[in-house]
C-alpha cells in the first residue's frame, strides 16, 4: 500500500517536473531558435549572466520575470469569473491527458512490480480525447468572457474548429483501435514489441490523418485561425497578460507534447527501441542484478519514449515554421469533405483486411 | 559623437544580400490552377517539409562546426559589434570635406542653401586673404535633413558629400542637432570613395 503511493507519487512528480519544468520553458527556446536556423537567422541570444549567453535559453528565464511582475489584467465588462477561469480549463487537460499515456513497460523491483503509466485506465485513448474536448471550453470561455471582438471572434473560429476536427480525429483513431483490438494504452504499447508491428507500418494513412487532426486541435500553424495574429491580434486570447497569458500559451505547447506522446504510443511503437524486446533489454543489464537490470531497462524505456517524443516535437515545430495558413473555408473543407471520408474509408479498408486476415 | 568617431567602414566584412551574378530568374508558372499532385497535398507538404529540413540541417552543422573561411550562410549582422559595409552610393550624414591645411573646400556661394528642399542649411559668408571667400558660420539642421543629396549634387567644389555615417545621430536636446562647422568637418581621405562615386555619377565635367 505504501509502496504503490510512493511509486504514484513518484510518478506524478516526473512527469510535472518534465512537463512544466523542463518541456515547457525549453519548448519556447525552442520555437524561437528552431525557426531562426530554419530561416537563416541567429534567433535570440542577446539575454546574458555575467556574459554568458547560453544560445539564448536565458531568454526563457527573462520571459518568466517578465510576465510574474506584469499587471493581470481584467478588461472592464469582461465576465470576472469566466475570464479567470479560462486558462485554467486549458492548461489543466493538457497536462492530465500525460496521465495515461505510458511511458514505459512493467518491471518488478523489491519484489513490487512498477507500472510506468500514472492510471491504467482501460478507455485510455478515450479519456485523452474527453480531455482534448475539455481543452475547447478554456478557449471559448476565454473568448466569450473577455468582451473584445477579436477574442470573440476568436472564440467562435475557435469552437467551430476544434468541434469538427474532434469527429474526425476520433475515427482517424479507429483504425488502429481495430488493428490492436484496445483501447488501452500500455496494451498498445506493449503489442508493438515487434518492429514490424509498429502503428505507422500498420496505419500509415492514419497516422497522417491523426497527424493533422491533432495538429488543428491544438490550433498551431498551418490551423492557427482562431489566433491569426495578422487578423485577430491574438484571438482568443487578446485580453489576457501576465500569468493566465502564459497559461494560454504553456497549455499550448504541453498538448504539443501531448500529442507527441500519443503519436510515439499509438504509432512509433511507444517505449520500445526497434528489434529490442523488453526481456532483451533485462537479459542485456544481467550484470547489475535483478533490481539493478530492471532499473536500466525502465531507464532506457523513458530516455527511447521521450527521446521519440523529441523527435515529434521537432516535426511540428518543422510543419508550423513551413506551411502557410489555411483560410476558414479550406480549413472545414479539409476537415468535413477529405479526412472524414477518407478515415471511413481507412476504417473500412482496415475492417477488410481484418476479417479476410484472421479467417 | 564618440561613436562617430569610432565608427571605422573598412574593418567590418560581411555583405548582404545576394551577388548580383548569382540572381537568375527563376521560372514563373502562369497557370494558377493546381494539378491533381499538388491537390493530394501530403506530397507537397512533404517537398517543403523536405525544404526547410535542409536548411535546419545545413545551419545546425554551421552552428556545431563553423567552416572555415567560407562566408557564411546567415545574412544576420551582430549590429553593434560588427557592422556592414556599405556601398559608395549609401546616403548618410552630410559631411563638409577639409583641405588638407584643415580648412574647409566650400567657398560660401549658397547653392546648398538654396537648393535644400527642407531648408536645413544656413551659411553665413565671410572673407579672407585676397578675397578667398569662405563660410564663417555653417549651420546644418540635422532635425531638418531629409539626406536627399541635392546638396552634394549642386555643389560646384565638392565641398559637401554624403558620407557612410549614420551613427550617433540621436540627440537628447534640439539644440545638439544644429551641427556647426568644426562638426561637419571630415578629411578628404574618409570620403574618397563618395567623392568618386559623384564624379561618376553626377558627371560634373559635361557642364
Amino acid at each position: 500500500m505504501v509502496a504503490d503511493l510512493i511509486e504514484s507519487l513518484a510518478k506524478i512528480i516526473f512527469i510535472f517536473t518534465i512537463n512544466l519544468g523542463f518541456f515547457a520553458p525549453v519548448l519556447g527556446w525552442v520555437e524561437r531558435k528552431q525557426s531562426a536556423v530554419m530561416q537563416d537567422r541567429i534567433g535570440a541570444n542577446r539575454a546574458d549572466i555575467f556574459g554568458f549567453t547560453v544560445i539564448g535559453l536565458f531568454h526563457s528565464l527573462a520571459d518568466a520575470i517578465k510576465v510574474l511582475t506584469k499587471e493581470d489584467f481584467i478588461p472592464a465588462g469582461a465576465n470576472k469569473f469566466f475570464h479567470t477561469i479560462a486558462p485554467f480549463i486549458s492548461l489543466v487537460p493538457a497536462i492530465a491527458a500525460f496521465s495515461v499515456v505510458p511511458f514505459g513497460g512493467k518491471y518488478t523491483i523489491f519484489g513490487h512490480e512498477v507500472h510506468l503509466v500514472i492510471a491504467d485506465l482501460d478507455v485510455g485513448i478515450l479519456f485523452v480525447f474527453a480531455l482534448a474536448s475539455l481543452a475547447t471550453f478554456g478557449v471559448v470561455l476565454g473568448g466569450w468572457a473577455s468582451r473584445s471582438n477579436w477574442s470573440l471572434l476568436g472564440g467562435l473560429r475557435a469552437s467551430a474548429q476544434m468541434l469538427s476536427y474532434e469527429v474526425a480525429m476520433g475515427l482517424t483513431i479507429i483504425g488502429i483501435v481495430m488493428v490492436f483490438g484496445s483501447l488501452k494504452l500500455t496494451e498498445i504499447g506493449a503489442m508493438q514489441e515487434n518492429f514490424f508491428r509498429w502503428g505507422i507500418f500498420l496505419q500509415p494513412v492514419g497516422f497522417i490523418l491523426f497527424l493533422t487532426c491533432a495538429i488543428a486541435e491544438n490550433k498551431r500553424v498551418p490551423f492557427d485561425i482562431p489566433e491569426a495574429e495578422s487578423e485577430l491580434v491574438a484571438g482568443y486570447f487578446t485580453e489576457y497578460s501576465g500569468l493566465k497569458f502564459v497559461m494560454f500559451w504553456m497549455g499550448e505547447f504541453l498538448e504539443i507534447v501531448t500529442i507527441s506522446a500519443i503519436l510515439t504510443t499509438l504509432f512509433f511503437g511507444a517505449w520500445h527501441l526497434p528489434f529490442v524486446t523488453d526481456a532483451m533489454l533485462l537479459g542485456f543489464f544481467q550484470f547489475a542484478g535483478p533490481n539493478g537490470a530492471a532499473i536500466l531497462a525502465m531507464l532506457v524505456n523513458i530516455v527511447t519514449f521521450f527521446g521519440k517524443v523529441v523527435f515529434f516535437i521537432w516535426l511540428q515545430m518543422s510543419i508550423r515554421w513551413t506551411l502557410p495558413r489555411f483560410r476558414y473555408d479550406q480549413i472545414m473543407r479539409l476537415c468535413w469533405k477529405m479526412i472524414l471520408p477518407l478515415s471511413l474509408v481507412n476504417i473500412l479498408v482496415t475492417g477488410l483486411v481484418l476479417l479476410l486476415w484472421t479467417r | 559623437m564618440d561613436a562617430m568617431k569610432d565608427f571605422d567602414p573598412t574593418k567590418n566584412h560581411p555583405m548582404v544580400g545576394v551577388p548580383l551574378d548569382k540572381l537568375k530568374p527563376k521560372p514563373v508558372r502562369k497557370r494558377l490552377d493546381l494539378t491533381l499532385w499538388e491537390k493530394v497535398y501530403v506530397p507537397e507538404v512533404l517537398r517543403g517539409l523536405g525544404i526547410t529540413t535542409k536548411h535546419f540541417a545545413s545551419n545546425m552543422l554551421g552552428f556545431i562546426v563553423p567552416p572555415k573561411g567560407k562566408k557564411r550562410k546567415v545574412f544576420t549582422v551582430y549590429y553593434p559589434e560588427e557592422q556592414v559595409v556599405l556601398p559608395a552610393a549609401y546616403r548618410g550624414r552630410p559631411v563638409l570635406v577639409m583641405k588638407p591645411d584643415g580648412t574647409e573646400k566650400c567657398v560660401a556661394c549658397g547653392l546648398c542653401e538654396k537648393i535644400c528642399p527642407a531648408n536645413a542649411i544656413s551659411i553665413v559668408a565671410a572673407e579672407r586673404g585676397e578675397a578667398e571667400r569662405y563660410p564663417e558660420s555653417y549651420i546644418l539642421d540635422m532635425s531638418r535633413c531629409v539626406y536627399c543629396g541635392y546638396c552634394e549634387e549642386v555643389c560646384p567644389k565638392e565641398a559637401i558629400v554624403m558620407s557612410s555615417e549614420y551613427q550617433g545621430l540621436a540627440e537628447r536636446e534640439r539644440s545638439q542637432l544644429l551641427y556647426s562647422k568644426e562638426r561637419l568637418l571630415r578629411s578628404e581621405e574618409s570620403v574618397r570613395g563618395r567623392i568618386e562615386y559623384i564624379r561618376r555619377i553626377y558627371s560634373k565635367c559635361n557642364y
